[in-house]
């Protein structure tokens, strides 16, 4: 069985979705009840592969909203409770959706391995950050054609370089995709530095240096919300992935041209049978999730048992290539223009 | 899955501080003390004596609760041991007011002989409580009563597991009569959490924290016994309003 733990976009959403799930009790809670909620399994759902492979998997509500970010240890407990719950209930692989696998990886939460009776057994949890790696460089190599851009011409700049999925992406990109140039950007010079060595390429540059030269950027870091950044400085046409959590490069860009694309999303070859996708807005619930969510669900198709993608920079160009195949052979394609890019206008 | 920008996750890592244990010396935690360690006491206690009036009401498991209420008897006995191990004397009268209601309503229910009440108050309402703060505590506790703790903790489990299994097996008959005992006693649970909660804070035990793994204890034992997520959902409200 396969698992996703995830959470609703916000505290009133998760309060309408509990409302029609019948969840009175914590429906018509406020904050503080919410915040002593017990994770929910939601959902059991049955799925079939485009080759015929039929799993079946669980969705895990952990009863975190964003609104407790501020709130480190209720944070925290949302996360273990969520990943207990998922390993007493027997699933083989669970992905951490949303902010979970964030909230997980800044708060280390390595060192929470004892959750009251159970010893969080690692080898059943996934961040999915490789699938999502993989499907942000199909969205860019499958999409920026079609808005007029020639790839192998092309400066790819990629906000969050040294992250989990950045790093993975850019390694990706300098491998395989064969773009002009990477332009590598990201907080924290000695890591960028170090990805520029392995990588041996790749252009160091600030944010503000970047966006002017690039024709394609992939955001794998969220935006801070005090950015503010002149369009009129940025290429056309241009190419946005926001494969950041949560997606907001839409509220930031406009102009013609700026065709700004949500990035690490996939689409599944059919309907799946399940609601809870609409807690994560995504545009076709029954078909579309995050890629993360996606990677639990082909570890089980491939009975793939272990946790694929986990920790800092382990997603390697093979990981990439095993997880990208079993995606396509088991009938899911990366989200893009067609269902989803935005051209923006001012 | 994504990475997101670290701004917004710079919340307050010095709550982390909080993890940190607590001056088991000074007085403000003696004091707090003896209160907490006189809840628990009298609450073994308490549980001791209930198990042996479940023995009267369920005879043909008589052997199997009078040896599940003897071990409350060496839990109260430990427990006792951690307060002179801290050199507080547990304040005996508080607690007997703190469990009054819950006690009261038990042996109301005892007399008329209304065993799924007597299961639904000591097995799941109060070890459920009774397990959710021993976690709890036992991240804070001192070396001593942190010892004694943790093996307590394996034993309450035992003790909701008897009720659930008893409850399990005879749902079909005792559904209306334990979600009638749930309304009435499960916010006693919630107005005994708050009483204490500020002495628990104290002893760096969150409210919220406990709050949050009584449902969890809670919610599984309703679960276990056979009621639906709907029907678990129903019963839980009782504690939120």
């Amino acid at each position: 069985m396969f698992g996703l733990i995830g959470h609703s976009t916000s505290f009133e959403d998760a309060k309408r979705k509990a409302l029609g799930l019948g969840y009175d009790h914590i429906a018509e809670g406020d904050l503080d009840v919410w915040c002593t909620a017990p994770p929910q399994l939601v959902e059991h759902v049955k799925v079939v592969s485009a080759i015929g492979k039929t799993i079946e998997g669980a969705y895990i509500d952990s009863c975190f909203v964003p609104e407790m970010l501020s709130r480190f240890k209720t944070a925290r407990r949302k996360v273990l409770n969520a990943m207990e719950l998922a390993q007493k209930k027997g699933i083989n692989i669970t992905a951490l959706g949303g902010f979970t696998s964030i909230i997980f990886e800044n708060f280390n939460l390595l060192q929470n391995q004892q959750v009251r009776n159970t010893t969080l057994d690692w080898q059943r949890f996934t961040t999915g950050n490789t699938h999502t790696a993989w499907v942000i460089c199909r969205q860019l190599e499958q999409n920026a054609p079609l808005i007029g851009i020639d790839l192998s011409k092309s400066k790819v700049a990629v906000v969050g370089a040294t992250g989990d999925i950045g790093s993975a992406v850019c390694r990706w990109l300098t491998n395989r995709t064969g773009v002009s140039e990477l332009l590598l950007v990201a907080r924290q010079q000695k890591p960028l530095i170090e990805l520029q060595s392995q990588l041996g390429g790749g252009r160091i540059l600030s944010l503000d240096e970047a966006l002017p030269e690039a024709d394609i950027v992939i955001w794998v870091a969220s935006m801070p919300k005090t950015l503010e950044i002149d369009p009129s400085k940025i290429k056309r046409p241009c190419l946005m992935i926001d494969g950041g959590y949560p997606k907001n490069l839409g509220e930031k860009f406009s102009g013609p041209g700026i065709h700004v694309l949500k990035g690490g999303i996939v689409q599944f070859f059919k309907d799946i049978g399940w609601s809870m996708m609409e807690l994560a807005e995504m545009e076709n619930p029954k078909r579309e999730m995050f890629a993360c969510f996606a990677e639990a669900m082909l570890l089980e198709f491939e009975n793939c048992h272990t946790n694929f993608s986990w920790g800092r920079n382990n997603i390697t160009l093979e990981k990439m290539d095993f997880i990208g195949k079993a995606s396509e052979r088991h009938g899911f394609s990366a989200v893009g223009l067609q269902s989803n890019i935005q051209t923006l206008t001012v | 899955m994504q990475a997101f920008a670290s701004n917004n996750l710079t919340v307050e890592k010095e709550e982390l501080s909080s993890d940190s244990l607590p001056d088991f010396t000074s007085e403000s935690y003696k004091d707090a003390y003896s209160r907490i360690n006189a809840v628990v006491i009298e609450g073994e206690q308490e549980a001791y004596s209930n198990f042996l009036d479940l023995a009267k009401l369920i005879p043909e498991h008589a052997d199997e609760l009078v040896r599940l209420g003897k071990m409350e008897k060496k839990h109260m006995n430990g427990f006792c041991a951690c307060g002179r191990n801290l050199a507080v004397k547990p304040d005996m009268p508080f607690a007997k007011t703190f469990f009054s209601k819950l006690h009261n309503n038990f042996l109301e229910a005892f007399k008329v002989g209304d065993t799924t009440t007597c299961l639904l108050i000591q097995c799941i309402l109060i070890e459920s409580f009774a397990i959710s703060a021993y976690h709890v505590y036992i991240r804070v506790a001192d070396p001593f009563a942190k010892r004694i703790t943790e093996g307590v903790v394996q034993d309450e489990y035992l003790h909701l597991n008897y009720g659930q299994e008893w409850l399990k097996a005879n749902l079909e008959t005792v559904k209306k009569d334990l979600m009638k005992a749930n309304k009435e006693n499960l916010p006693l649970i919630k107005s005994m959490l708050d009483e204490v909660s500020n002495d628990a804070e104290v002893l760096h035990m969150d409210k919220e924290e406990l709050m949050e793994e009584f449902m969890i204890a809670y919610q599984d034992s309703l679960m276990e016994i056979g009621l639906d997520n709907r029907e678990i959902a129903r019963m839980a409200l009782a504690a939120v309003i």
